[in-house]
């Protein structure tokens, strides 16, 4: 081996460590390894120096609170002003603490074993449980927010151009917000609450600041959320706790107050406070004018909250009628609706007519939970051990798998949709890795033989401030024609042809889990556990590839 | 090692038992087990597991050790049957090295955990040298093991820009680490 093809493999190998070493790397991956480990000791000394310092640095990170913690002092505590110097002098403090704390432990070695049960626990939970982004106390940088503002409500909501297009649970950041018509429901981080009547627009600027540039607003300020401010042309409207309301057109500015006052600041004029039930008129020429409020003209949360909840009625409605259809349609062949269960029922309901009590799915862990609307359910998938078990027998061609759901986070590495149980030849997998991309494949080989399946990957569809929407994901899965395509909301995500040895027939499923993957014995936690951390309201599995029509259909009339 | 600190009063210590002295040793050793266990597994929890499993088979075979003999050499023994069997039973797709591969490397991860400390204190210094960004890196990867997706997320930059990040930086380190730890040897030395 030559001193460039060496340097050349030392570089390859710390690349693919720094993969393996967080998990994302396959089998190609680690063959790879084991091949510039096996051409040369140089690389191998190298790989163990490596190894050897992500272990100091673990102990690092761990000594004082993770491992060895229950008996071991030999990790230093970390100390920034340690110097050579003082070496000797700090390696007896650590020498005199062991023995201290051994006169405690020594006496019976038991406690060495508790102690050692007890360390293995914690690594399993430590294992599960993922530190979760931002949730970590002694960061010392924390975790940047996703945004200003939430949204969330829309009531009839429509947008110009589908680039001003935002949905229930967005998080906003700063830039402009655009409404054409309907009503939208913004709430800021600091803790108010602007419901904004279209057409308008408003600019976000920060979660305690918005400039306000046309339309109709009416903010509700807690005293949490004292402060708030909107700036309109060269007026600030200062809240000091209070509801108001604010118009604003071509020709003059309207604010009102209904509740509290707020300040208003502006460069040519002293500071003027506005009190419940005033009201201030500036037009384009300048001219102020005061006069009583009309709070009947700013639509408020209250009754923003009826025409919301008309909406929601008239949508569950339209998506119960079309969810009849489903039921009967011969092409269904398994369907949870996940309608018409008590909320202690652990048996989930196949919802295919004719009834078939075969079908139905056993709740396991997962709880049930609000689902798009209030009192329709959902099943809840957030421990490991989560999952509904279903048993659905046949051999099949084409498939289509479709669901509703709300994905808090993606914690793993593949978080699960629906995964048979064995991944034999003509088992489908269908999961979303953790890098937002939806993931169906049918397995090619079966265990001896070595061709593998190819998996149909989409893009990323996903991104952290997506999480708590309802989405709906749907795959279809064509023999005939060969293609798997992938779909977000109605609309196609990514279409690819598939090779014609990786097409197989007939497709099974046999015993599947839905939001989770049954191999929890295996010994490999890191490949078993795959449960979404989620819900998932309202399960479609065909035996056809329904085509981009249908699916936009299931969309339009399933869509919260 | 030191067995008999002069700095406590000795009395408490004239009549340690077997069993005494064997968890104490045990206790010391725990990071340099750590090391030799991680590094032929690859992955902290893992590697963990198996410390405790080592740990459990030290102390059921604490008859067999002599108190005369080194202990550290005999406790990478059982540690290194322990890491062979964690391989073994998971079967060689799911581990990196197989079987062949951790006997190749028993010796040099052997020489390398006894070094341990002294890695780490150059480790520790070497850390403090870099910038706070460089320093966020590496706390977040290995003091509490973040995923690089996560990291990307909560940083707002792309994966591979993270992974980017942290070769360089482990580059950096392992430069500055093996630098200061020759240098040590060189005063040792003298």
């Amino acid at each position: 081996m030559t001193d460039s093809n060496l340097a050349e493999s030392l570089k390859e190998l710390e690349k693919l460590l720094i993969e393996a070493e967080d998990g994302q790397i396959d089998e190609v991956g680690y063959e790879r390894i084991r091949e510039l480990m096996k051409s040369s000791p140089i690389v191998r000394d190298h790989f163990v120096k490596w190894r050897m310092m992500s272990a100091a640095m673990h102990l690092e990170g761990s000594s004082g609170a993770g491992f060895g913690s229950g008996f071991s002092t030999s990790a230093p505590a970390v100390d920034h002003s340690f110097s050579v110097s003082d070496r000797s002098d700090r390696r007896k403090l650590d020498v005199t603490g062991k023995w201290r704390m051994l006169l405690a432990i020594a006496a019976t070695g038991l406690i060495m074993l508790m102690a050692g049960q007890w360390l293995a626990r914690w690594s399993d939970v430590a294992r599960v449980q993922p530190p979760v982004m931002g949730d970590d106390p002694g960061a010392d940088v924390e975790a940047t927010s996703e945004g200003i503002a939430l949204v969330t409500r829309l009531v009839a909501a429509k947008w110009n151009q589908s680039t001003d297009k935002f949905a229930v649970g967005d998080a906003l950041s700063p830039g402009r917000l655009r409404i054409d018509s309907g009503f939208a429901q913004i709430e800021f981080f600091c803790g108010a609450t602007v419901v904004l009547e279209g057409p308008a627009e408003l600019e976000m600027q920060s979660s305690t600041m918005a400039r306000f540039r046309s339309g109709r607003l009416r903010a509700q300020v807690p005293p949490a959320a004292r402060g708030f401010q909107i700036l309109v042309d060269d007026l600030k409207v200062v809240d000091l706790g209070t509801e108001f309301g604010i118009s604003l057109s071509p020709d003059s500015a309207d604010v009102q107050v209904f509740d509290g006052e707020v300040e208003l600041h502006s460069p040519s004029e002293d500071k003027m406070r506005l009190l419940a039930g005033e009201r201030m008129t500036r037009s384009i020429d300048g001219v102020v004018d005061r006069s009583p409020s009309t709070p009947e003209q700013f639509v408020d949360i209250e009754r923003l909250d009826a025409q919301a909840e008309g909406q929601a009625e008239f949508r569950r409605n339209r998506w119960q009628k079309f969810s009849e259809s489903l039921r009967r349609d011969d092409r269904v062949i398994a369907y949870y609706a996940m309608d018409d269960d008590q909320v202690w029922n652990r048996k989930l309901q196949s919802s295919v007519l004719p009834a078939n009590p075969d079908l139905d799915g056993a709740i396991v862990g997962a709880a049930r939970v609000d689902g798009r609307w209030p009192g329709k359910s959902a099943i809840e998938f957030k421990r490991p051990g989560d999952r509904v078990r279903v048993d659905i027998p046949g051999e099949f061609g084409s498939l289509t798998m479709a669901v509703w759901v709300k994905i808090d986070s993606l914690d793993r590495s593949y978080n699960s949709l629906f995964l048979t149980d064995n991944y034999e030849r003509g088992r489908p997998h269908w999961q979303i890795l953790d890098t937002g991309q939806l993931f169906f494949s049918v397995r090619v080989s079966d265990d001896r033989v070595k061709t593998e399946h190819r998996e149909v990957t989409s893009p990323p569809f996903w991104k952290p401030s997506m999480s708590g929407q309802w989405l709906h994901l749907a795959t279809t899965h064509d023999v005939k024609a060969r293609t798997t395509t992938h779909y977000l909301n109605g609309e196609l995500l990514s279409r690819e042809v598939v090779s014609e040895n990786q097409v197989v027939t007939p497709t099974r499923i046999g015993k599947a889990s839905i939001g989770n993957w049954s191999s929890p014995t295996k010994p490999d936690a890191k490949f078993a556990i795959r449960n979404l951390n989620g819900s998932i309201d309202e399960f479609i599995l065909c035996a056809d590839a329904l085509s981009d029509d249908e699916i936009r259909q299931i969309y339009e009339n399933g869509k919260p | 090692m030191p067995a008999n600190p002069s700095s406590e009063p000795r009395n408490a210590f004239v009549a340690v038992s077997p069993d005494e002295f064997f968890v104490q040793q045990i206790a010391e050793h725990q990071d340099r087990l750590f090391g030799y266990v991680f590094s032929l597994v690859g992955d902290y929890s893992r590697a963990s597991d198996v410390v405790q499993e080592t740990n459990l088979v030290l102390w059921r075979k604490k008859s067999q050790f002599q108190i005369d003999q080194p202990f550290l050499p005999w406790a990478f023994a059982i540690a290194r049957f322990q890491v062979l069997a964690h391989v073994r039973d998971r079967g060689r797709d799911r581990c990196l090295l197989d079987a062949e591969l951790v006997e190749q490397l028993a010796q040099t991860v052997q020489q390398q955990s006894e070094q341990l400390d002294s890695v780490r204190v150059a480790l520790r210094q070497c850390i403090e040298k870099l910038s706070p960004a460089s320093q966020d890196l590496i706390r977040r990867r290995y003091y509490r093991s973040t995923s690089i997706n996560d990291m990307a997320d909560s940083l707002d930059m792309g994966v591979s820009a993270v992974k980017v990040g942290l070769l360089r930086i482990r580059r950096r380190l392992a430069e500055c680490v093996e630098a200061r730890m020759a240098s040590d040897e060189m005063i040792g030395a003298e």
